[in-house]
């Protein structure tokens, strides 16, 4: 069995966010399927378990979401990027990227530096 | 912002669950059939392409679970779910819900109860306006008179002098009231009625009393400065009690004159209900009157205007922004500026004494807390006791729920197994515990309201028609609310454990069947929880033994007097209107008239008989030794009696002679004094012969010693501690020192308060026939109370009684629970090892092996109990300390008692299940799954 990577909280909603911001309006098993994808199977998640995600994230205002038609005519509720949800996508970007830069450092880092 | 949406969504799509869930469904069958068509797309055949999809997108009741929880408000929910469940399973199990909620009950209302007490006598402010303000005048209450210019430690009672020098000087105080500090019986009757005078309790306030406190009167008025003046209108306000009880609320009383001691009053109003003046007492005033008419009332020997008797205590209202601190400074300098203008009148010693002379101020919303002092180390007492049975409570029903846990856990392993989430389970089992708490917190009340009640009428019996204590036994608000949090507290505690162990089963291991296994989860814990069991109850019997040993060494103690065919008659001459002058032949009468009664074969009088708790204490000067300075001790208390007291009382005379009929007015003045007077005043002297006197300088030659009376107990205070000096004068002598016979010094002690009368052995003393005798002496001298002497002496141990039984009780109670609970924890196992019995049998072993092996692991338990309660059980005894009354409190017998019946009750909590054990039939044992 691959070794799984636990998805922290929050994560996997960033991850929706941004799936949304690139491919625009999408649903459910799109979302999941463009995640498993990009994370290249690394990341193993029950797929059922974006749902409450979608719906926290509704709620909060970042998406909203209709009911429509799929590309192969199935009816299916399609999520999209509201204003605030882009803002709140950046402003976490952001976070991530500075957090990962400072962790980055910290792996590069050789004794020397740190004497 | 965001929150208040989120909050304002949940609240839209808590109305609309159905459609929510539709939605879910829905869309979980969209991505199914998405996930699908592109396995199938893949390759694979129809069913195993929905088999993976389904796989890949997970338990789908967990997950409906976390969208749940995401929509709606679903710790309500399931709240209300978890309630619903547990209610159908504690329906589904009366037995055990009915025994946990009992035994939680006794544990709860016990505490409850207790709790009660305590807030009423060490936590509630009095029933008056802003209590926060009211501040007292010192740090510990006394009684009842002080005398003198100079106060050990504080002055904490002033003079009616001192009192208007506090009142006109400190500004800090908006009203600053003085009032009794002890409290008078009067004898009441309402003017014109043809009734006899009843003796009801009164207190002298001044005009501001009810002003300081923000009291209003229930009817008419109270109090104004007006009132409380030399030569006002004689006026009182009667309590709202006496005024419902005695006179029905008849309106009339109000403005008709009633007759207190013979002195007509007016009645102006009524105190509200609720009301029971400055201080909790056992017999709260039901007159108040003006600190004035104090002179009016006690013609014969009025203390208002003596300067030096300190009998008021004080409590003001302070001005809002008033500095406490500051105030008693400024008191401080008023004491001493007050001192310094009496300084003419001051003995030497009060002189010396006079640079130590200080005061306190302290917060006063409690009034005085005379009893507060008195009673709270009992209550502390108490308050430990209830909560151990309370731990041990606590202790049992966790017991059960364990053993409840262990019998769902395939139920919980089912529940598991389909992917329920271990939180959710353990909250289940906890709504489940608070529930069953909270009932048992109810039916808790009950138990105290009834046992709060118990204990009332048992520690302050109520007199005849007078107000009772004034403590509520019905449950108040602080009081609901303690036992609110003490039931949720329990709850959680016995509940938690158990919940959580019951969500640490492997599904697997639990389905496969939990009697095969050797490893039993929980064993460990709940054989724990009934060693706590063994040691507190341990501790509380031994307790409880030791509190009975010393109640029984106390009142089996040798106090020096007979107290059998002994009665004891308390009048009232004062209350009656007699003058000094008038008491002689009163006394005199009354002897005749009591001894002519058939069976009465003596009577004598007295101001105290022995342990009716009373006392007069005083300072002696001993004829040719120098006057005793600042720092010597030269205190005793006494008593005057009439002639043949010591042989009516059963007092022996040690040597010399006992007071008699030859000590009269005009011959020599004699006094016969305790071993414990001889001692202290004359060591290897021989007292007979000797003078001492009690009116200061110049007094000494006053009494001549002619006896020594063997040491006899006439204080209640001081139980373990030898009898104090004591010394005894004819009542027929009145003191001739200082010649001014106006000012002898203390003419109240010829008011004697007990007849003494013992009767032939056989004969029978009706209370009519003493009335009878008394009523032809004088019809308006009432008879107070009659009882016997042992009755006399039994009331002095009322409270150490009701401790101890209360402590016994609990300490039985505590026993019962801890053998339930090892019978439960010893049963179970040899349950769950039946298997191993019947292997063991199989193979030979005989019944009384069985029954060992399963006795052994019971004791096993007790024997870590008694480990861990004996060290507690001393500490124990430590606490008690000062209330076993000189009993040593590591008292092997008691503790060893106290092992045996723990012993005795573990082996009948274990030979029960032991024989079921040994009588396990082997095939029986191995056929059973």
């Amino acid at each position: 069995m691959k070794e799984k990577t636990d998805v922290l909280q929050g994560t996997l909603a960033l991850m929706a966010l941004k799936t949304l911001d690139v491919l625009g309006p999408l649903h459910g098993y799109g979302i999941a399927r463009r995640i498993e994808q990009i994370s290249g199977d690394l990341l193993t998640v029950n797929q059922g378990t974006l749902y409450p995600v979608l719906l926290k994230l509704e709620q909060e205002g970042s998406i909203a979401s209709e009911w429509g038609v799929s590309e192969n005519n199935r009816k299916a509720r399609f999520y999209r990027l509201t204003r605030d949800g882009r803002k709140q996508l950046q402003a976490e970007t952001r976070g991530w990227e500075q957090t990962a830069a400072i962790i980055g450092r910290f792996f590069a880092a050789k004794a020397e530096d740190l004497k | 912002m965001r929150m208040l949406r989120r909050f304002l969504k949940r609240l839209s799509s808590w109305t609309k669950i159905q459609q929510n869930e539709e939605r879910l469904r829905a869309e979980i069958e969209e991505h199914l059939a998405f996930q699908t068509a592109e396995n199938v797309r893949a390759g694979l055949s129809a069913a195993e392409a929905r088999r993976q999809a389904v796989l890949k997108f997970g338990a789908v009741e967990a997950i409906r679970e976390g969208y749940r929880d995401q929509r709606g408000f679903p710790f309500l929910e399931t709240l209300i779910r978890d309630t619903r469940h547990a209610l159908r399973g504690l329906r589904k199990a009366p037995a055990f819900t009915a025994t946990t909620i009992l035994t939680l009950a006794l544990g709860i209302g016990a505490t409850t109860s207790i709790f009660t007490l305590v807030h009423a006598v060490l936590l509630k402010s009095l029933p008056v306006a802003n209590p926060g303000e009211l501040y007292r005048l010192g740090k510990e209450a006394r009684c009842c008179y002080w005398g003198g210019y100079s106060l050990e430690k504080e002055f904490s009672l002033v003079s009616y002098d001192l009192y208007k020098h506090f009142r006109d000087n400190t500004r800090g105080f908006a009203e600053l009231a003085a009032f009794q500090a002890g409290q008078s019986l009067f004898g009441v009757k309402r003017a014109g009625r043809a009734e006899p005078a009843q003796s009801y309790p009164g207190e002298f306030v001044s005009g501001n009393y009810f002003t300081m406190f923000g009291i209003r009167a229930y009817a008419g008025r109270t109090f104004t400065a007006n009132d409380d003046r030399a030569g006002a209108p004689p006026v009182t306000v009667m309590s709202y009690r006496l005024w419902q009880q005695r006179y029905g609320g008849d309106p009339s009383v109000i403005g008709s004159i009633f007759n207190l001691n013979e002195k007509p009053f007016t009645v102006v109003g009524i105190a509200p209900p609720g009301f029971f003046g400055d201080r909790l007492r056992s017999d709260p005033p039901d007159f108040f009157l003006p600190l004035n008419t104090e002179p009016f009332v006690d013609a014969a020997d009025p203390d208002l205007n003596k300067h030096d008797l300190h009998w008021l205590d004080l409590i003001g209202r302070i001005r809002p922004g008033a500095k406490p601190a500051s105030m008693e400074a400024e008191m401080r300098v008023e004491l001493k500026q007050w001192l310094r203008s009496h300084w003419g009148e001051m003995s030497a010693n009060d002189r010396a004494k006079f640079p130590h002379q200080t005061l306190f101020l302290r917060p006063g919303g409690a009034g005085i807390s005379s009893m507060r002092e008195e009673y709270e180390h009992w209550l502390q007492i108490l308050m430990m006791v209830s909560g151990f049975v309370l731990l041990i409570v606590c202790a049992n029903v966790a017991n059960l729920m364990l053993v409840r846990g262990m019998e769902r856990r395939r139920q919980i392993s089912l529940s598991m197994a389909l992917g329920a989430q271990a939180p959710r389970l353990v909250r289940q089992a906890l709504t489940e515990c608070i529930m069953l708490s909270l009932s048992g917190g109810a039916a808790g009340l009950a138990i105290a309201f009834a046992g709060t009640h118990l204990i009332l009428h048992f520690a302050f019996p109520q007199v005849n028609g007078m107000a009772g204590i004034p403590i509520d036994a019905s449950p108040s608000m602080p009081v609901l609310l303690f036992a609110f949090g003490v039931s949720l507290l329990t709850g959680i505690a016995f509940g938690i454990a158990p919940a959580w162990m019951a969500t640490r089963v492997d599904p697997i291991e639990a389905l496969r069947g939990a009697s095969r296994s050797t490893a039993r989860t929980g064993s460990r814990a709940r054989k724990t929880l009934v060693v706590v069991q063994a040691a507190l109850s341990l501790v509380l019997l031994s307790a409880s033994g030791l509190l009975t040993a010393a109640l029984h060494k106390l009142e089996s103690q040798n106090f020096g007097f007979d107290q059998d065919r002994r009665l004891v008659a308390n009048i009232s001459p004062m209350l009656a209107g007699y003058r000094a002058e008038q008491l002689t032949p009163l006394y005199q009468r009354i002897h005749d008239s009591l001894s002519s009664i058939p069976g009465v074969s003596a009577v004598a009088l007295c101001i105290y008989s022995p342990l009716d708790d009373n006392n007069w204490s005083t300072d002696i000067w001993v004829d040719g030794r120098p006057a005793p300075g600042p720092n010597d001790d030269n205190s005793a208390s006494w008593d005057r009696v009439t002639a043949g007291y010591f042989e009516v009382i059963g007092n022996p005379i040690l040597r010399g002679r006992s007071i008699s009929e030859q000590d009269t007015a005009t011959s020599r003045h004699v006094a016969v004094v305790n071993e414990a007077f001889a001692r202290k005043f004359f060591k290897d002297e021989d007292p007979i012969g000797k003078h001492f006197g009690q009116n200061g300088v110049g007094s000494e030659r006053e009494y001549e010693i002619v006896g020594i009376a063997k040491d006899a107990r006439y204080l209640h205070s001081g139980l373990g501690k030898p009898v104090g000096p004591l010394f005894f004068l004819p009542e027929a002598q009145h003191d001739v020192f200082p010649a001014d016979k106006s000012n002898e010094a203390s003419p109240g002690s010829h008011f004697l308060h007990d007849i003494v009368i013992v009767t032939r052995p056989g004969a029978s003393l009706s209370d009519a026939q003493l009335s009878r005798a008394m009523a032809s002496v004088d019809p308006n001298l009432p008879v107070i109370s009659i009882r016997t002497l042992k009755e006399q002496v039994a009331f002095q141990f009322t409270q150490q009684r009701l401790i101890a039984r209360l402590t016994s009780f609990f300490g039985i109670l505590s026993l019962v629970l801890a053998s339930i609970g090892l019978y439960g924890v010893t049963a179970y196992n040899a349950g769950c090892r039946t298997n191993e019995i019947g292997v063991r049998i199989a193979l030979g072993a005989n019944r009384s092996h069985i029954v060992t092996l399963v006795l052994r692991g019971a004791f096993g338990l007790i024997f870590f109990g008694l480990l861990i309660g004996l060290p507690l059980t001393f500490a124990a005894g430590r606490f008690l300390g000062s209330q076993l009354y000189g009993l040593n409190p590591y008292n092997p017998a008691v503790t060893l008692i106290a092992v045996v019946a723990l012993g005795l009750s573990a082996l009948a909590a274990a030979l029960i299940p032991a024989f079921r054990a040994s009588s396990i039939s082997p095939l029986e044992a191995l056929r059973a799954e």
